[in-house]
């Protein structure tokens, strides 16, 4: 019982600190960048103890008097604690400029983002759809509501209106899915479906795959694959930067968590009946997208669009885990965090560059960018070459992986796609970096400013281009094929 | 008899499906959600009479939590639209389509 409560832990730090942080709401001594702070702090704590679970192995049922087999403190939902709490610190270090320059984060704004952390938390380590289902909407309500958080400009509750509204029907198609689960299996406890699935080979499990279906249609939607796809780049547009940073990296992260659990545990022998749709899906999604990426001025929305892009890559891979294919489930794990260190570092200049004015950036102000602020040119160079998969970048890794899987597993046409579309890619990528050095203009070079976002920035910078060259130089640092071996040992965990 | 059970959910299921797609205020938006929850509510009550099994009951409480939560949600979003644009009809809302910000 009390080797329990130890396991579980880093989760109740994250909920107790957020319900601290609600109850400190209206305490004048606390300043933005102090809540910041302690949030930051508590993340920290949690992700310690994290650490030292991912040491221990866990891989046992946690409080089975009271929750049955329905939680699981296992490597591969440590892992994924692990990105998320590391991603939602970076994420609060970048924006601590951002924060200072607007007035409307209050002590609400850090509760909300902490109890969206601790639903995401709770999705990794969710054995059973309705505690997956709670904790999916436990995530998404922190996240709609954070994404209306800047009430005074019309833009950003527009975007919340937009979000709930889809967010909410998408739920309910997710909960009529388990409902037929249900329907046809008696339980909803992921071992127990797969067993049910196992003991009664000849029937036609109509019901398990119609709701496995309306299950992946959720998720994605919820990633932003192309027929689900009309709010992405609007709600990533009208929400607050910090905010927008969550949903392209952690979030997602959070969503592909669940995927894996479900689908490679749990579908597996009904494969065949969506296997077909999902590579569809992954063509309109990679087509689609990069359409949408293309038409853009605005630089948030170009990240917007390239986001759904970068779905499409990661659903390769899935459609590959179809195929039974062994690479594919940590590619997408190795994909998910060279995604995250790309996306987060462009958007981390952008908010960065708009603490200072009001304003949206477009391409057009980025016109000379690169003699007036050169160093972080360089990054931003660096962090398009990634998003772009160019080689000596982790960008470039990641596309690597998620190929070598399509092809491996057969699936020829959708790789060949998939690079082209990265060509097609290079083209709003590349853009940005002309503008920003083969414009002159007439503004002076300004002093590279050195505080916490500039910092994280560069150290970002960074781990991009090291995870490209090799990690291996460095020695105690997992390399690409470390970090490979690392998510394959979680993905075993996985498969009982 | 179960099978009626199941019939009435899967027509308050798509009367709430349409209103969702079809309507334009955003309060009838969010009935029609709660018209198709609670749709999914009576569905899994009757699996759980049907099997006898009372885990489809828990879960039909644990969804009338959620749904609880989303309307707090959805009520305050509609409070906060209403304020400063004085409407709540779904498509007065473009300031982020993609003609006014190409």
């Amino acid at each position: 019982m009390l080797y329990d409560l130890f396991l579980v832990l880093p989760m109740a730090i994250v909920v107790i600190g957020a319900i601290v942080l609600m109850l400190l709401r209206f305490s004048p001594w606390l300043s933005v960048i102090n809540r910041n702070f302690i949030t930051i702090v508590i993340l920290g704590i949690s992700l310690c103890i994290d650490v030292l679970h991912y040491a221990a192995a866990p891989d046992t049922f946690v409080f089975v008097d009271i929750f049955g087999h329905g939680f699981v403190v296992d490597t591969f939902a440590t892992l994924f604690d692990m990105m998320f709490l590391g991603g939602a610190m970076l994420t609060l270090l970048i924006n601590n400029e951002y924060f200072k320059s607007r007035n409307y984060f209050d002590g609400d704004f850090f509760a909300l983002l902490l109890f969206g952390v601790f639903g995401m938390m709770i999705l990794a380590h969710a054995n059973e759809l309705i505690s997956a289902f709670v904790a999916l909407e436990i995530a998404s309500l922190s996240i709609y509501v954070l994404v209306g958080y800047n009430t005074a400009n019309p833009k950003s509750p527009e975007a919340m209106m937009k979000y709930i509204v889809l967010g909410s029907l998408m739920g309910a198609l997710f909960m009529l899915g388990v409902a037929l689960v249900y329907g046809e299996t008696g339980s909803t406890i992921i071992g127990d479906i797969y067993q049910h699935i196992a003991s009664h080979p000849h029937t036609n499990h109509t019901l398990i795959a119609v709701g496995g279906l309306l299950m992946i249609v959720t998720i994605l939607f919820k990633i932003g694959a192309v027929p689900f796809h009309a709010w992405v780049i609007d709600v990533y547009h009208g929400a607050p930067l910090p905010v927008a940073m969550v949903m392209a990296s952690t979030f997602k992260i959070a969503l592909f968590a669940i995927t894996l659990r479900i689908y490679l545990i749990d579908f597996e022998p009904v494969y065949a009946v969506w296997s077909q749709s999902l590579q569809i899906i992954t063509a309109l999604t990679l087509i689609g997208g990069s359409f949408l990426a293309l038409i853009q001025d605005n630089i948030k929305r170009m990240l917007a669009g390239s986001s759904i892009v970068h779905a499409g890559y990661m659903m390769i891979a899935l459609c590959s885990i179809g195929a039974g294919d062994k690479l594919a489930a940590s590619a997408i794990m190795f994909y998910l965090i060279s995604y995250f260190l790309s996306s987060v570092g462009a958007f981390g200049i952008l908010s960065f560059l708009t603490a200072k004015e009001h304003k949206h950036l477009t391409f057009e102000d980025f016109r000379g960018f690169g003699f007036r602020h050169p160093y972080l040119a360089v990054m931003m160079t660096i962090f398009m070459l990634s998003l772009a998969g160019f080689p000596s970048t982790i960008g470039f890794m990641g596309k690597f992986y998620i190929f070598v899987s399509a092809i491996e597993s057969g699936h020829v046409y959708i790789a060949l796609l998939g690079v082209f579309v990265a060509f097609v890619s290079i083209f709003y990528y590349f853009r940005l970096i002309a503008m920003m050095y083969f414009n002159k203009d007439e503004g002076k070079e300004q002093e590279f400013a050195f505080d916490t976002s500039t910092t994280l920035i560069f150290l970002m910078a960074l781990l991009t281009v090291t995870g490209g060259i090799g990690m291996g130089l460095i020695p105690y640092l997992p390399s690409a094929d470390g970090f490979m071996d690392i998510a394959r040992e979680a993905i075993g965990s996985l498969v009982r | 008899m179960p099978e009626y059970y199941l019939a009435l959910a899967a027509l308050l299921f798509c009367i709430g499906l349409v209103g969702a797609v079809s309507r334009r205020n955003l309060f009838v938006i969010y009935m029609s959600i709660e018209l198709m929850l609670n749709a999914i509510n009576l569905m899994l009550a009757t699996f759980a009479r049907a099997q006898n099994d009372h885990g489809g009951t828990v879960m039909a409480l644990l969804l009338i939590a959620v749904i609880a939560s989303e309307a707090a949600v959805f009520l305050s979003m509609i409070i906060t639209l209403f304020r400063t644009n004085r409407t709540i009809d779904a498509d007065f809302f473009t300031n982020l389509s993609q003609e006014q910000n190409p």
